[in-house]
């Protein structure tokens, strides 16, 4: 290769290989190094204790229970928010294939605008509507004669994890409605003709035609919600706060990570090493499943 | 895919978009109610428009300097981006060299990176910078942490750009700077816009860095800023609601405007996910 190229390509890559380097890579390293030690986050690292901050999280008495709750937290989130964005974005997707183009673009262009609006307003704007007794769901559930519903949902352990979720799916509905727009418009007309012509009604031509051709834009869907739904903390945070509360009922890997490594109202930190040791078990999950996703989505479209 | 029974169809995507606009529509009509009438009628036009709900919030809650102070997060690190990630995408997407696929690689595995993982280094590193509560330590970490999708989206968008053009300004005698700048720059300027639009909107949204980075109120961006309002506003309405309406409206007026090339952009196999 000529010089001249190579340095180009020098001049070209280094801004951008050196913030990533220095903001995300030297980061990362450090964690898996940290995670190693005991060590409050003051002075030098000189406490070297191998695995034992992962023994701790994963057996010990005092956090195991803690961290087993918040992983089950993060699958619970996982799972609902796979149905909703199943059901509701598959189907919008399906219906706006069915109308009008300029219609079901400005369509689209709408059921995204959640997805820009902050964490923070959505959250706000949420918590107020579901105020016990003042808030509109709960008027709303009274003047439809629900009052069995006139709970104070976010105070409730058992419902405030679902609502929070209901609302991460209502801020999130619009790339998965997208993604699966991009999929049905790939499902080629012959097809959808063809079934037509032999007598498939619209339920059979969606689950044996078009349902089988979208398989991998599925798997990708499940991607994306897998690692959405374990590294969920916003919403929890400003809604349930630091001890994602009540009684640690909606407490995920997220806020448990922030807790101890940063403490705060009525917590006290235990340690760094601690808290990137329970980044890196929760890092662990992520790639386990996402790495399983890919090979699925690998051979779902060498399949087709 | 069109069908015999469209209204159906219209009439549901109808109700969807109602669940989707309504809340965002009643936030900013309440904004302009006083106290008794946002909590006693939800979801009514406001009797009365009280602007002063909105000079209230901007004054006493700050919210004038958290605006500000994200914008400039915001700005600044969708132009680092901008610049740095394509200017490293045209590289990747046009040069063979020893560690091509390896840098890219090592950018598209940031997308599956859970944020705890590098929080407390960051953290660290910004103490030992004396970055902590500086703007600078957010900029940096969103810059760099956008760089994943960006280099991606864009190394996927020159890939499927023919290279005729460039191949002639080379030929022509035009510097690699110069056909950057003046072909492939505007080339691929449809991809841009979704990467600034993408960018914007994460840093102007972002709560975990600017929470463990930022806590000097003169140094806090929207996010953050709004959560220590409501510390010490609990639940006045009459001012948490306007400063909401303001945090909320520059990414989805920006939205808005951009949106009709990052549907196409999203939908029509420029980025495939």
């Amino acid at each position: 290769m000529q010089r001249k190229n190579r340095t180009v390509i020098a001049v070209f890559l280094a801004p951008a290989v050196l913030l990533y380097l220095v903001f995300i890579v030297y980061p990362f390293l450090s964690s898996l190094r940290y995670s190693l030690y005991n060590w409050d986050g003051v002075g030098p690292l000189k406490d070297f204790v191998g695995l034992k901050n992962f023994t701790y999280i994963l057996f010990s008495p005092q956090f195991a229970g803690q961290f087993w709750r918040a992983v089950y937290h993060n699958v619970y989130f996982f799972v609902l928010s796979m149905i909703l964005t199943s059901i509701i974005g598959l189907g919008l997707a399906y219906l706006l294939m069915r109308i009008r183009e300029t219609a079901s673009r400005w369509l689209q262009v709408i059921y995204f605008i959640p997805m820009v609006v902050p964490p923070i307003v959505v959250a706000y704007l949420w918590a107020m509507y579901l105020e016990p007794n003042d808030g509109a769901i709960p008027v709303l559930l009274k003047a439809l004669h629900l009052n069995f519903l006139n709970i104070a949902f976010l105070g409730s352990e058992q419902w405030a994890l679902p609502v929070i979720a209901v609302i991460t799916a209502w801020a999130g509905m619009g790339l998965p409605i997208l993604i699966f727009i991009a999929a049905l418009i790939g499902v080629p007309s012959e097809v959808l003709e063809a079934a037509k012509v032999d007598g498939a009604s619209e339920f059979r031509t969606f689950f044996s035609v078009v349902f089988p051709m979208i398989k991998p834009t599925f798997l990708t869907i499940t991607t994306l919600n897998f690692v959405g739904a374990f590294g969920v903390f916003d919403y929890i945070f400003i809604m349930e706060g630091t001890q994602a509360g009540p009684n640690y009922a909606t407490d995920v890997i997220g806020t448990l990570f922030y807790r101890t490594a940063f403490g705060g109202f009525g917590t006290t930190a235990q340690g760094m090493g601690l808290a990137t040791a329970l980044a890196v078990l929760g890092f662990i999950i992520v790639m386990m499943a996402s790495a399983i996703l890919v090979l699925m989505q690998k051979r779902a479209s060498a399949d087709l | 895919m069109q069908t015999k029974r469209p209204v159906i169809s219209y009439v549901l995507l109808a109700l969807y978009a109602l669940i989707v606009l309504l809340p965002l529509l009643d936030l900013v009509s309440m904004s302009f109610k006083d106290l008794p009438g946002i909590i006693s009628h939800p979801f009514s036009i406001p009797t009365s428009i009280q602007w002063s709900n909105y000079a209230d919030a901007w004054s006493e809650g700050n919210i004038g300097t958290f605006l500000v102070n994200t914008a400039i997060v915001a700005v600044v690190s969708v132009v680092i981006i901008v610049v740095c990630s394509s200017m490293a995408a045209y590289v990747i997407a046009r040069f063979e060299f020893r560690g091509n696929q390896l840098i890219y690689l090592t950018f598209l595995a940031g997308l599956a990176l859970p944020i705890q993982m590098i929080a407390v280094p960051l953290f660290v590193l910004m103490k030992q910078l004396h970055m902590l509560d500086s703007l600078l330590s957010v900029i940096l970490v969103y810059s760099a942490s956008g760089l994943s999708f960006s280099v991606f989206l864009l190394v996927n968008f020159i890939r499927s750009v023919p290279k005729d053009l460039e191949e002639a300004a080379l030929l022509d005698g035009a510097s690699h700077f110069q056909t950057f700048y003046r072909v492939i720059l505007p080339l691929v300027r449809p991809a841009l816009s979704t990467v600034a639009l993408l960018n914007f909107v994460s840093a102007w949204n972002g709560f975990f860095f600017p929470l463990i980075l930022l806590s000097d109120p003169n140094q806090m961006t929207v996010a953050v800023g709004v959560l220590s309002f409501v510390g010490q506003y609990a639940t006045q309405w009459n001012l948490l609601l306007p400063a909401l309406v303001m945090v909320m409206l520059p990414t989805v007026i920006v939205f808005i405007f951009a949106s009709r090339q990052f549907i196409r952009n999203m939908t029509e196999g420029a980025i495939k996910l």
